[in-house]
């Protein structure tokens, strides 16, 4: 890919506000997030990175701010329809679908079913038969991939956290995603599947030019595995640039160690 | 011993009659249509209905006020009243569903109460507290060509109440089977998705809202059948048929029953009615009305008796009920 291409956005926010009362979790945050590209967003405790993510997958209705994803406007939109845009996001506490089985959280998050709308089982059931067959060899094969296929059939419920992180990546990318936002994806998971779950993301980036952006508080995984670093603190963006330019930034270091920031 | 005599007994009399488990019959099949619309909105699609009374209660009225009042024709009456019924489940969806859980519950108990109490009032339309009577003539037709095929297979004088009861349980059972094949489709799969966790369902994409309401919509339409049921079982539509009571009764049904079985359903209903009607005839040293209330004591019990030791119910998944997050 050439530099031009990579720098291409993604998807940018400029100054989102979000207040809760008088308080201002996120306040006035900017970035920009190039395609292709893996960016981690870290932060203190409190700086306003879960509520961003959830302003801008429009789970939260943002105060003030605009943000576009493919040159689309986003802000303000259900989070359906940035879901089908192509903007999914994962939850820093995996949200299984526990009382159904795995191949089923699979195959709900595959994209133009038919048979999701109640007429066209119906109108047109030979169709709603062959997209049913033909994602469930898809979840199969990402099951498969993910290491999980053999609990396929189990409710997703019985997985332990580090399972479901992963049936948690492997059904976002069910919906065939051009950006990935992921909510802290190593917390509360071991060292090896964590590794694999950093494996699979550089992959997808590599092979399906998946752009992701990802909260974490892993600074080992966020300099090592990503191409720039998003610093936010007190609901601004802080600091943005390369691992090595954050890492020596000297209002990074403030924020976290609580200088004055 | 013999002049010990024991203070309670039960009089099988009524037991043997045929006519008494016709009538217990078309009630259970009337609770297991107005159920199943409980069982879509709580066990498929966790959003938590309790006023599916109310949406009977329009269904009814709709139907009696179309025919006495506008000369409809009955069969014509039916489908506009059950559309009528499901404009009304998006009425009080609209505001109520994009709120939590218990928003829904509150709005839609306060509006089949409301529903209620404007029939108990509106006389000129409902007729007050006498209700509407008259609207049963086609019904009566079509029953008697029913009575007519009875005999001619063989059944000498068929019970005049026959010819409901096969209808009621012939709807019954096709809107059960309807519900369960539409559970297994795609779209099924995404009402169990909202009812797991709505924020993941939309997050992949799905309009939650959309699913929850029609949802609803689809319920208070099954509330309307019931509703056209119980008013040719009783002959006439009046407010008092329609209490909260009857919803309550339904959430008993669905516990029996067990939750996500659109089957246990239908079991659940007969269970609930045949120990309602059985236990009249309980003769105990105490006067009928008491006799009357402790019915609804002993239901209580087997329902608590029921959470305890088999919170899935008769047809429920066990592994549903316990897998937490």
């Amino acid at each position: 890919m050439t530099d031009a291409a990579r720098r291409e956005p993604i998807f940018e926010a400029q100054g989102v506000i979000k207040r809760f009362g008088g308080i201002a979790a996120v306040d006035g945050a900017s970035m920009s997030i190039d395609q292709g590209s893996i960016t981690a967003l870290i932060g203190p405790n409190g700086a306003g990175k879960t509520t961003f993510f959830n302003v801008i997958t429009g789970f939260y209705k943002p105060d003030r701010g605009t943000a576009t994803f493919g040159g689309e406007a986003v802000l303000g939109r259900p989070p359906y329809v940035l879901a089908r845009m192509g903007m999914v996001r994962t939850f820093q506490i995996t949200k299984a679908l526990s009382a159904m089985p795995v191949v089923d959280n699979m195959m709900l998050a595959a994209p133009d079913q038919p048979g999701e709308k109640l007429r066209n089982l119906i109108t047109q059931p030979g169709a709603v038969r062959r997209r049913e067959a033909e994602v469930h060899e898809q979840a199969m094969e990402l099951l498969d991939v993910f290491n999980l296929a053999k609990l396929a059939e189990h409710y997703a419920g019985t997985l332990s956290g580090g399972q479901r992180k992963l049936l948690e990546l492997a059904r976002a990318l069910m919906t065939r995603p051009r950006l990935l936002l992921l909510d802290e994806p190593m917390a509360g998971i071991n060292p090896t599947l964590g590794r694999r779950l950093l494996d699979h993301m550089q992959r997808l980036r590599a092979e399906d030019n998946v752009t992701f952006l990802f909260v974490e508080h892993d600074m080992e995984v966020v300099m090592g595995h990503s191409d720039r670093v998003v610093v936010m603190a007190q609901g601004r963006v802080i600091a943005d640039g390369t691992p090595d330019e954050v890492r020596s930034d000297q209002g990074v270091i403030d924020a976290y160690l609580g200088g004055g920031a | 011993m013999s002049e010990l005599a024991l203070p309670v007994a039960i009089s099988f009399d009524a037991f043997t009659s045929l006519g008494f488990w016709i009538s217990v019959g078309i009630f259970a099949g009337t609770f297991t249509i107005f159920t199943l619309g409980l069982q879509l909105n709580v066990g498929y699609t966790g959003i938590f209905n309790f006023g599916q009374a109310g949406f009977m209660a329009i269904g009814a009225y709709s139907m009696a006020i179309l025919v006495t009042d506008k000369g409809m024709n009955f069969w014509v009456s039916l489908p506009i009243a059950i559309l009528i019924t499901m404009g009304f489940g998006l009425i009080v969806g609209l505001p109520s569903l994009r709120l939590r859980a218990d928003y829904l519950a509150i709005t839609t108990i306060a509006a089949s109460e409301a529903i209620r109490l404007t029939a108990l009032n509106a006389r000129d339309l409902t007729g007050g507290a006498q209700g509407i009577f008259g609207f049963g003539d086609s019904w009566d037709e079509v029953a008697d060509s029913i009575e007519g095929w009875l005999e001619w297979l063989g059944w000498s004088n068929p019970d005049n109440l026959a010819p409901l009861l096969i209808v009621v349980w012939g709807v019954a059972l096709l809107l059960t089977l309807t519900l369960s094949k539409a559970q297994r489709t795609p779209w099924g799969r995404v009402l169990r998705a909202v009812r797991e966790d709505e924020d993941a369902a939309r997050a992949l994409g799905k309009n939650a809202f959309a699913y929850k309401l029609q949802s609803l919509m689809i319920a208070a339409a099954l509330g309307a059948i019931a509703g056209f049921f119980l008013a040719v079982n009783l002959a006439f539509v009046v407010p008092d048929s329609f209490g909260p009571t009857f919803t309550f009764l339904g959430y008993a049904v669905l516990v029996l029953g067990g939750l996500t079985s659109y089957w246990g359903v239908a079991v659940g209903a007969i269970i609930l009615q045949t120990v309602l009607e059985g236990l009249r005839f309980l003769e105990l040293p105490i006067s009928e009305v008491k006799v009357s209330a402790l019915r609804f004591v002993i239901l209580g019990l087997v329902l608590i008796g029921l959470m305890a030791f088999r919170p899935q119910g008769m047809f429920g998944k066990r592994e549903e009920m316990v897998i937490g997050d």
